[in-house]
């Protein structure tokens, strides 16, 4: 009997589709788990995915990559490449370490959902793919700083990081739990695999393996990019399901999902990617500009294939995030390095006279706004008075995004509204939005500033802000490079 | 004498930060609490009065928390008069 080829036979195969007699569709398909946005039944059978593989191939190629990815970690750890590499660097995957793996096992909770809720059979099938992969996700991201231990102990929050209120994880944790953890099936196609993972994963996988090859770091370039690799498979559910509630007329929804979620995925990604690329990773070894990543990956490439979906770019393009590009992160930057004590890896100020001048070039005008405030710091480091580099106040947090409101420039307000009494700030217009778009789902999250006021940090000192965040005295950041790099400042142009 | 939170941030400086008051503190206290966490840290110090603002309006120095009408986690921005 011939044998059909697997082109031949997957559809009918995947397809298990039917038309429910003896349930309700509500109750195969709630809407609470499973959003149907007024589309049901066999309006989503037509979902169909570009890159398609068995199980037993899935299984195939899965082990090849993890053999490859463990065989390099054994033999990296029987050479001292992790002691000569650049100090910087170091924090870099720290603080990947420390924000990345546990989500990665949240976001197998999503691919789950997906996997039982979603409404199409080759979405579910899809989806279980994406649930293995986060669970390899999660284990290799542990496991290879579980391996480093040894070298430091601040790599000891690649697991425990999730598990405190650590302020950074606060703002992972709201946003992880938004996109996939706490979402509805389709939500999470949306804004799980299209917006976070078709445009900006990219970044952080890519555009830092990139990095990581230049700087030497062999170990951590081979893991992510082996990691994106499933990421573009899983995050091909983006696609169709944005296509079915297209054609089923139901673009503004998505669109507006779109929109929040690429809002926040990019206040995030500012945090941990652009400072990583921008100030952590050595002059030497950065291949682009933070800016540069993103205008490629995802002002280009991302907004190309939204383009091409019928969708439009965010109502906030222009006005919002395009001016923020050039300064947000340099914000973050300063803010992460002058309350480092409150994170688990120790900033890079990359602030040496070379530095400035390649932040300058690449950032015109960062003297000016940012290079005057290294300046008095430089200033404090090179007179010894370490002392006025700390921090003795709490900075206030946004209600949406919880990351420190920032200012680009002189006298830039925080947004600041009343919601059923309570009182909330805001960095921007954007994230408020965001927040007053869906308030039933925030509006009982307290910011690590609200538990501050509300005397849910005790003592209510920063000692009692370190050991509320779970920061101990052997993870506490400090300057990475032990403030060497005060030697070669030099003055911020008039 | 009641204790109460301000959002505040130094002219020039790049973060808005958590700073308690007293609404008995007249503005030239809030303007020296406000700048404590800026000058000398990130701003650079200048020999020059110091000025609250508030909703707009620039607050006169004897006056109180208590009489500008400022309340709890408003913002307010302190500045350098030029």
């Amino acid at each position: 009997m011939p044998k059909l080829q697997r082109r031949d036979y997957y559809d009918t195969a995947r397809d298990m589709n039917w038309a429910f007699s003896y349930v309700d569709e509500n109750d195969v398909f709630p809407e609470e788990l499973s959003k149907s946005f007024g589309i049901h039944g066999e309006h989503w059978w037509g979902w169909d995915e570009p890159y398609k593989l068995t199980y037993r191939e899935y299984v195939h190629n899965q082990a090849g990559k993890d053999d490859g990815i463990y065989s390099i970690r054994s033999t990296i750890a029987r050479s001292n490449l992790y002691d000569n590499l650049d100090l910087g660097w170091k924090s870099a995957i720290k603080a990947h370490y420390g924000a990345i793996p546990v989500p990665e096992y949240f976001a197998s909770i999503g691919e789950a959902r997906m996997a039982r809720f979603g409404r199409a059979a080759a979405w579910r099938n899809m989806a279980a793919f994406g649930t293995l992969d986060e669970c390899r996700h999660g284990q290799a991201q542990i496991y290879f700083p579980y391996c480093l231990l040894g070298k430091d102990p601040q790599f000891d929050w690649a697991h425990k990081a999730m598990h405190t209120n650590e302020w950074g994880v606060i703002a992972a944790r709201s946003l992880f739990d938004d996109m996939f953890t706490a979402n509805d099936a389709v939500s999470t196609a949306i804004q799980l695999t299209f917006t976070f993972e078709t445009g900006f994963t990219n970044l952080q996988f890519l555009g830092m393996a990139s990095d990581a090859l230049h700087v030497g770091d062999i170990e951590f370039g081979a893991l992510i990019s082996s990691i994106q690799t499933d990421e573009a498979r899983h995050s091909q559910q983006g696609e169709p399901t944005l296509k079915i509630m297209i054609n089923n007329g139901k673009k503004d929804e998505a669109q507006k999902m779109v929109d929040q979620m690429f809002w926040r995925s990019w206040k995030l990604f500012a945090l941990l990617t652009g400072i990583s690329m921008d100030y952590y990773t050595p002059l030497e070894s950065r291949t682009m500009s933070f800016k540069e990543f993103m205008q490629d990956w995802i002002c280009r490439q991302f907004m190309d294939q939204f383009k091409d979906l019928g969708m439009s770019v965010p109502w906030y393009w222009e006005k919002h995030f395009l001016p923020e590009l050039d300064w947000v992160h340099h914000a973050y930057h300063m803010g992460v390095w002058f309350w480092r004590p409150t994170v688990w890896w120790n900033p890079d100020a990359g602030v040496s006279a070379a530095e400035r001048d390649w932040l300058e070039q690449k950032y015109p005008g960062w003297n000016a706004r940012f290079g005057k405030l290294w300046d008095v710091i430089g200033d404090n480091v090179r007179t010894g008075r370490i002392e006025k580099t700390y921090p003795a106040t709490l900075p206030v947090v946004c209600n949406c995004c919880h990351i420190p409101i920032c200012t680009p420039s002189v006298g830039q307000a925080p947004r600041i509204t009343t919601h059923n009494g309570r009182k909330l700030s805001f960095c921007c217009e954007v994230c408020e939005w965001v927040w007053k778009s869906q308030p039933e789902r925030y509006d009982t999250h307290l910011s690590i500033v609200d538990r501050f006021l509300a005397g849910q940090i005790q003592p209510p000192t920063l000692e009692g802000a370190l050991q509320y965040m779970g920061i101990t005295p052997d993870v506490m950041g400090n300057d990475a490079q032990g403030y060497a790099w005060n030697g070669a400042s030099r003055l911020a142009a008039e | 004498m009641a204790l109460f939170p301000l959002q505040a941030n130094f002219r020039g400086d790049f973060v808005v930060l958590l700073v308690p008051v007293d609404d008995g503190d007249d503005m030239t206290t809030v303007a020296d609490k406000v700048a404590q966490h800026s000058i000398g840290l990130r701003v650079a110090e200048k020999n020059a009065p110091k000025c609250v603002y508030h909703n707009g309006r620039e607050l006169p120095p004897a006056m109180t928390v208590a009489q500008s009408g400022i309340a709890p986690m408003d913002w307010i921005e302190v500045a350098y008069v030029d």
